[in-house]
């Protein structure tokens, strides 16, 4: 293989669209984002629409993912936290199935592009402070004073919370981003050493490859975990001035 | 880094809101009503379940409870049935023993009295045709000799020994 591991990530536009001056191009990352939608739709809707009381496997999966759902935003944000259930919710079912559908070998990964997890991170940490600021008003900026801080530390910690601030939208796409992308990578490495080693010695990057498939299945469950509840965390923290800040990272 | 070419954000950006627009709009609608109800409606019943199951255990707990005290009440009061129904059936066995014991105390006495009396009108009987035998006797003896008065003081004074020496 002389492709970069990287390649997998190019887009071409494939129908060129441009709206307003802006380009909105459909490329293969835009079509899998409709399959996404389409499959996470059609599967949960299936399961909304069973209604059993004693649940088939589907309605018991789709009934387990929002009871977990539920249960964080319970834990974190507590019973007026279930007015965001429907975003954090479908934030964990669309990077869920991105990053699902994005193991399928020859499909792209949504979620592995750092401006589609910058723009979650961004409107769920400028939700929150739109919530801050509209249920606490000024007093909302006191979230950058930890409470129980001492006076005189209180210029030292204003920059050091502003940057914390900051670093949480950042983080937040990175952190998806970065694990998407270092999974896809390093299957592509250890394929295209597969692929180079013959068989006399690829079955051992082989091995791996299966290995870290795996590991990057866990990983699909876990990203979109992290995402939805650091998302709980951090409408929390609007909700409840220094409730959980010790969440934050 | 491909991911790092700016010139597709806008279309990603413009598609993924609208992706994800769609996506919440639909499970907003159609998928969270359904799970969320059902869960709830589960929960609901299992508590209720639960509730009932909590309920009749309450109540099995207390009816046994009932049952053996109204058990023990019973036994207590089928003892004291019995221990009345003896005192009765002994009380009955005294007054009949006593009443049969008055009675034949009684009929002895009748007896006794009536045995008593028919000797003295045996006795009577005797006297007087002893009296009269005696009578014809003097009578016969003494032929009018004696006044009626006369003879009968003789006689009743004869009879007077008579019974005196009986007596003794």
């Amino acid at each position: 293989m002389e492709e970069s591991p990287l390649h997998q990530f190019e887009l071409q536009n494939w129908i060129p669209i441009s709206l307003g001056g802006f380009d909105i191009s459909i490329n293969k990352a835009v079509v899998f984002m409709w399959i996404v939608v389409l499959v996470a739709a059609v599967l949960m809707v299936m399961a909304g629409s069973a209604r059993k009381l004693v649940p088939g496997k589907l309605q018991s999966l789709a009934e387990m993912m929002v009871d977990f759902i539920r249960s964080m935003i319970l834990d974190t944000m507590g019973k007026e936290g279930m007015r965001f259930f429907p975003l954090v919710a479908t934030l964990f079912v669309f990077i869920l199935f991105s990053n699902l559908i994005g193991l399928i070998p020859g499909s792209y990964t949504v979620t592995s592009q750092i401006i589609v997890t910058a723009v979650f991170s961004f409107v769920v940490y400028g939700l929150s402070l739109v919530m801050g600021f509209m249920l606490h008003g000024a007093k909302f900026l006191g979230i950058l004073v930890p409470p129980g801080t001492p006076g005189w530390l209180v210029p030292l910690m204003i920059p050091i919370e502003i940057i914390s601030q900051v670093a949480r939208p950042v983080s937040l796409a990175v952190r998806l981003f970065a694990n998407m992308t270092a999974g896809h990578v390093m299957l592509a490495v250890l394929f295209s050493l597969t692929i180079g080693g013959g068989l006399l010695v690829g079955w051992l990057p082989f091995a791996f490859t299966v290995a870290i498939y795996g590991l990057e299945f866990g990983i699909a469950f876990i990203q979109a975990y992290i995402f939805s509840i650091l998302t709980c965390v951090y409408l929390g923290d609007a909700f409840h001035l220094h409730g959980h800040d010790e969440h934050a990272h | 880094m491909p991911q790092f070419e700016s010139h597709f954000f806008s279309s990603l950006i413009f598609w993924e809101v609208i992706s994800f627009g769609i996506l919440l709009f639909i499970l907003y609608k159609y998928a969270f009503p359904g799970i969320l109800s059902v869960l709830e409606e589960r929960e609901k019943k299992i508590k209720d379940s639960l509730d009932q199951a909590e309920r009749h255990r309450a109540d099995a707990e207390s009816r046994l409870r009932d049952y053996e005290a109204k058990l023990s009440a019973a036994g207590k009061e089928a003892e004291g049935i019995l221990a009345a129904a003896k005192e009765r059936a002994q009380r009955l066995l005294d007054e009949n023993e006593q009443r049969l014991t008055a009675d034949a105390e009684r009929i002895k006495g009748d007896a006794t009295r009536e045995i008593e009396q028919e000797r003295r009108k045996a006795l009577q009987d005797i006297r007087t045709q002893t009296t009269e035998l005696a009578l014809m006797v003097a009578e016969k003896v003494v032929q009018r000799s004696l006044t009626e008065a006369d003879q009968r003081k003789f006689a009743d004074e004869a009879l007077e020994a008579l019974s005196r020496s009986q007596q003794r």
